[in-house]
């Protein structure tokens, strides 16, 4: 680089200044409009798209499929095409490479014009290089497998939710519907086995979240309680698992306080005189709540299942469980407390084994069966209709 | 009454000269493009503002950062809008960066006498690259932890020297709680110290040689 063609290029930039503008106000102005239009940008997609949550750490998910922030996709798509020994090159020889020829990029390009049309070879490189770039996070975006769809509780409300439906499943054929305890019934390998209640003020005032949530995780293993956390072979991740300890937190200890949300959302439906419950909005409460601990797959239940509709109406080595309008049916006598025996001469025990229903349930389930098993809040309502219209449409035609 | 307090601090300050020195200069032709360096600035400043908002709630421990992240979700008042730029203006930074870097490539400024200008400005797109890449664990999420296991492997492939680099990442075998420590450290001191200096660098150098003309046919 000679003194001429320094001067020249100073020689050329004094000439642009004396055509040009003031950095105050024109060149401010722009910069502060520009920073505006950006923070109006940001404001707006925190307000209107926000974060997406995202469960909580669990190293032990292996069918999570990883991957990195999206500005490093293209480097992560770039290394598949070095498998095996190769991978340095494309994890260090190439990035190495390329990082340093930018910061070394004024000493590399000794091209001394800068107008387009004089740089043909630097700016087909750099375009190359961009176009590549663009390209492999096309690439990646398209082939990686999406991810599977993960509930995550948002608000302590969400979570409780979210945990009473949890304990539901898993710790209730146990520690039964309000942790009260007792002698296990109809659990292979723990059968009579006596447990103390988890819900009690002792338990509570003593055991912060910490320890509950390690008991949960860990199992006890010497009491016969099995791990639960997935980091012990279990099948709960730490979000599902901090998910039961708020439920349990929030709905037992006694300093606590039940958000009233989350107190309406887990609250099973009240029903009035004159009014049919429905499967969608009594039954599935009260079985998901006391009866699918047992009542799914892989528990000793009679292979009777009672998740779904169908399942309820239709399953079981006793099908059919309930006929409608039949007082008489199974369900309804073992929850009433009378033991029946099957076409084998096996006896059914009463249900729940433990502890029984309380009697509004109980009377739910009878009004249900009796009425026809309505699955949706329509039916039901159809059902109530014409059974209070029906005594008035005999009346009228006989004055 | 406001002409005498001025005098008096222009008297102590020298009002007048910041004003001739900095403000009142003479610049080329300006063009929007122009805009995406002090653009890049304002976005640096606005994750500084939040990200020193965060850390009043934010806690660096495996057992509580994630809860402490939904606490700011769902408890702080305004917590959500925070969050929400500083997770917004991670991504929006890196691109803004990008494209201002693209822009100097494009209209060939790094040329004589802005070489120097290039070249911080080379190392303040990797380190925007490094907070991106520390911040991302940060909400302890699933997320963030798996493309951290991936990110640090890669840096494991490295001949020689890679295994120690990937050890000292993440301050053992496996990412754990001095990872997060790390990575805290290195996006709110480390890196944002060395981002501020280097953008100081940087703008006493645009100062110094002003900013660059378009180029014209005969440059």
């Amino acid at each position: 680089m000679n003194e001429e063609y320094k001067k020249k290029v100073h020689k050329k930039y004094e000439k642009s200044l004396r055509k040009g503008e003031r950095f105050w106000p024109d060149s401010i102005y722009k910069d502060l409009l520009v920073s505006f239009a950006i923070f109006l940008l940001l404001v707006g997609l925190a307000t209107f798209i926000g974060v997406k949550p995202e469960p909580k750490v669990d190293p032990n998910d292996a069918a999570y499929v990883p991957r990195p922030e999206w500005y490093f996709l293209f480097l992560f798509q770039f290394l598949k095409y070095f498998p095996g020994s190769l991978e340095w090159v494309g994890a260090a020889l190439i990035p190495g490479v390329a990082v340093l020829s930018l910061i070394l990029l004024p000493f590399l390009d000794k091209n001394p014009y800068r107008h387009y049309s004089k740089r043909k070879v630097a700016i087909t490189v750099m375009s190359l290089i961009v176009v590549g770039i663009v390209a492999l996070t096309g690439v990646a975006v398209a082939t990686t497998p999406p991810q599977e769809e993960v509930a995550v509780a948002g608000s302590i409300s969400e979570q409780i939710v979210q945990g009473q439906d949890l304990y539901s499943v898993y710790c209730v054929e146990c520690h039964g519907a309000e942790g009260e305890g007792g002698i296990i019934q109809g659990v292979e390998g723990l059968e009579g086995v006596e447990l103390k209640p988890i819900s009690s003020q002792d338990e509570m005032y003593t055991r912060n979240d910490g320890s509950l949530f390690d008991i949960i995780s860990y199992g006890q293993p010497n009491l016969g309680m099995p791990p639960f956390g997935t980091s012990f072979g279990g099948e709960l991740p730490p979000g599902d698992i901090d998910a039961l300890v708020a439920f349990m937190r929030y709905t037992w200890d006694d300093r606590a306080e039940l958000p009233p949300e989350a107190a309406q959302a887990s609250a099973i439906p009240a029903l009035g005189p004159d009014e049919v419950p429905s499967y969608e909005v009594h039954i599935q409460a009260i079985s998901k709540r006391y009866c699918v601990s047992c009542h799914r797959t892989g528990k000793k239940n009679n292979n009777y299942l009672m998740g779904t509709y169908e399942d309820i109406v239709s399953s079981g080595d006793n099908a059919p469980v309930v006929v409608a309008g039949d007082a008489n049916s199974i369900l309804l006598q073992v929850i009433q407390r009378h033991a029946v025996t099957d076409a084998n001469g096996n006896e059914i025990g009463v249900m729940p084994p433990t502890k029984e229903l309380k009697p509004e349930y109980v009377d739910m389930f009878v009004r249900w069966v009796m009425a026809g098993m309505p699955e949706t809040a329509d039916d039901a309502a159809a059902l109530a209709t014409t059974a209070t219209a029906a005594p008035e449409a005999e009346a009228t035609p006989t004055p | 009454m406001w002409s005498k307090v001025y005098d008096w601090l222009d008297e102590r300050l020298g009002l007048e000269d910041l004003y001739k020195g900095l403000l009142d200069r003479p610049e080329p032709h300006g063009n929007w493009w122009n805009t995406l360096g002090s653009a890049s600035l304002f976005i640096f400043i606005m994750q500084g503002a939040t990200g020193i908002f965060l850390t009043v709630y934010y806690t660096p421990s495996p057992d509580h950062a994630y809860d402490s992240i939904q606490y700011i979700m769902n408890g702080v008042a305004f917590g959500w809008l925070i969050r929400g730029i500083h997770h917004w203006g991670a991504s929006l930074m890196v691109l803004v960066v990008f494209i201002h870097l693209l822009r100097v490539f494009y209209t060939a400024s790094y040329k004589y006498p802005r070489e120097l200008t290039w070249i911080i400005g080379s190392f303040l797109f990797l380190l925007t690259l490094g907070m991106g890449f520390t911040g991302y664990l940060l909400p302890w999420n699933q997320r963030a932890y798996w493309a951290t296991t991936v990110g640090t492997s890669i840096a494991g492939t490295v001949p020689f020297i890679g295994p120690f680099i990937e050890r000292a990442l993440r301050g053992g075998t496996d990412i754990s709680a001095l990872t997060l420590s790390r990575f805290f450290s290195a996006h709110i001191w480390m890196l944002p110290a060395l981002l501020t200096a280097l953008i100081g660098g940087h703008l006493y150098l645009i100062m110094r040689h002003g900013e660059s003309q378009f180029p014209e046919l005969d440059d």
